[in-house]
């Protein structure tokens, strides 16, 4: 079996579970839906502000559910005593993190264009003309968070206060693809070609690389007991 | 002139030597304990059989 | 061998402060204020070597799995920590009087406290898992990735920082260095690497004797 065809089944496996039971998509629906009226509620009636800052508040969205979902990456294999079955796996283990990270990837896109359009419906805001530039601008940006996430994922599961480290360990590592993105969606929504945010561009595909690469040089040192 | 501000500068230099002193002062005590613990430890009587 | 460095530091340190008081000459721009740059600036540049020798052996132990560099790291995180805390201190005691407020979100502050974070970040995760292994395992992963991070934390924040504003957000320090003041900084910068040496080294003696004695 080859690398590709591992990391592809974790991550077939990871979605028909999903599929199935939708226990944690509906759950990060639901949390995202509630973060919309909070944002409602807390940004008050006024419309020029909420606009100005959407860009925030929709990656604010998206980090506070990917918190949730990447916290239980392993929850699965952890719950069911399946973890013997991961150190056992042959070969390459980092095809299962590949694996994961696409899977949270695809999990993170899914919640992430449901909740532009909420958004964009609850707020009254045109986000048609920005969409070609924030389906690029997206996947990027969640790259970044589901790599790092991913192998954060695989530590905290290990430690007792695991929903508090978690976010701890990961948020600051984060913030310069939160910035970036926040920056490029920014510009996306404003109508300017995203030339205009090319440094920021370049500096998530540098952060998504890094972040790719450490996590297949050391995924397989964290499987270890 | 502009002012000089030494109470913030004393205000830094100070903080600094107080944490720093007090960083070195909890290194030293740690290692004294930790000498102490291995010299009760290696002075209790050697245990019989294997 | 950790006595020599001890003495060492404490001469440089004490070299450090008749640079910074005696020798240096009084800023134009700021006044004597300007004098807490000879404590601010070494404490985060030895703060980065910290946390460089934290990369370096983080990857030697997940390499070599040799406990000794498991206690380099772990020790040059802590005393890494301490420095930058005292950074970020520095800075504000430094920013109040000559930015009018505590805190700025400025390129370098900001770097700076997010570095803080995550580093503190790795000291928690320590702190949180009994098995020493697996604690060396996992704080080692956290250390590279950790280290990777701080040249895209400081060029996202420096963009975010400049790229709308007009880039004379004033840092504190003269526009350019007399002699006098650049002496100071290095004298300076020597006696706090110094004094991180002493302390990384004793923190391992503790750190091994700990191991050995608790275990």
């Amino acid at each position: 079996m080859t690398y590709a065809q591992r990391a592809f089944i974790v991550l077939w496996k990871d979605v028909v579970t999903e599929r199935r039971s939708k226990a944690t998509l509906n759950a990060l629906l639901f949390f995202s839906l509630m973060l919309l009226f909070l944002f409602q509620f807390t940004l008050g009636g006024d419309r020029e502000r909420l606009v100005s800052a959407l860009p925030g508040l929709l990656w604010l969205g998206f980090v506070l559910s990917g918190l949730v979902g990447l916290g239980r990456t392993f929850l699965l294999e952890r719950e069911n005593d399946c973890w013997d079955g991961l150190l056992l796996t042959p070969g390459d283990k980092s095809a299962i993190y590949l694996g994961k990270v696409a899977g949270n990837l695809l999990l993170m896109l899914v919640v992430e264009v449901i909740l532009l359009a909420l958004f964009a419906l609850f707020f009254n805001v045109d986000v048609a003309r920005a969409l070609p530039a924030l389906s690029l601008v997206l996947p990027l940006g969640t790259v970044g968070f589901a790599a790092v996430g991913t192998l954060f994922a695989v530590m905290t599961a290990h430690v007792r206060a695991r929903e508090v480290l978690f976010p701890v360990l990961l948020l600051p590592v984060e913030v310069p693809v939160l910035l970036a993105s926040v920056k490029a969606t920014e510009a996306a929504l404003a109508g300017e070609p995203l030339s205009a945010v090319a440094p920021w561009l370049q500096l998530l595909v540098a952060a998504d690389v890094v972040y790719l690469v450490a996590g297949v040089l050391t995924f397989d040192a964290l499987l270890e007991g | 002139m502009t002012a000089d501000h030494w109470g913030f500068v004393l205000a830094a230099y100070g903080l600094a030597a107080v944490v720093l002193a007090g960083y070195w002062r909890y290194l030293c005590r740690r290692d004294r304990e930790l000498r102490e613990l291995a010299k009760t430890i290696a002075a209790r009587p050697a245990r019989r059989g294997a | 061998m950790s006595r020599i460095l001890g003495w060492l530091a404490a001469l440089g340190l004490a070299a450090g402060m008749i640079m910074a008081f005696g020798v240096a000459p009084r800023e134009v721009t700021q006044g004597n204020v300007q004098r807490i740059m000879y404590l601010h600036v070494p404490t985060v540049l030895v703060a980065y070597l910290a946390f460089a020798v934290v990369f370096v052996a983080s990857i030697a132990y997940l390499w070599r799995r040799d406990p000794a560099a498991d206690r380099l790291a772990h020790a040059s995180a802590e005393v890494g920590v301490l420095f930058t805390g005292l950074t970020i201190a520095a800075g504000a005691i430094w920013g109040k009087p000559t930015w009018g407020t505590w805190w700025t979100w400025d390129a370098r502050l900001t770097s700076v406290a997010i570095l803080f974070v995550m580093y503190l970040g790795y000291l928690l995760l320590r702190g949180m898992i009994e098995d020493g292994e697996r604690a060396a395992r996992y704080s080692a992963v956290v250390g590279i990735v950790a280290a990777l991070d701080i040249p895209l934390v400081h060029f996202s924040v420096y963009w975010w920082r400049t790229l709308h504003q007009p880039p004379s957000m004033l840092k504190p320090g003269p526009a350019s260095m007399p002699e006098g003041i650049l002496a100071a900084l290095l004298v300076n910068v020597a006696a706090f690497a110094l004094l991180y040496a002493y302390f990384v080294a004793k923190r391992v003696i503790v750190l091994r004797r700990e191991e050995e004695v608790l275990a």
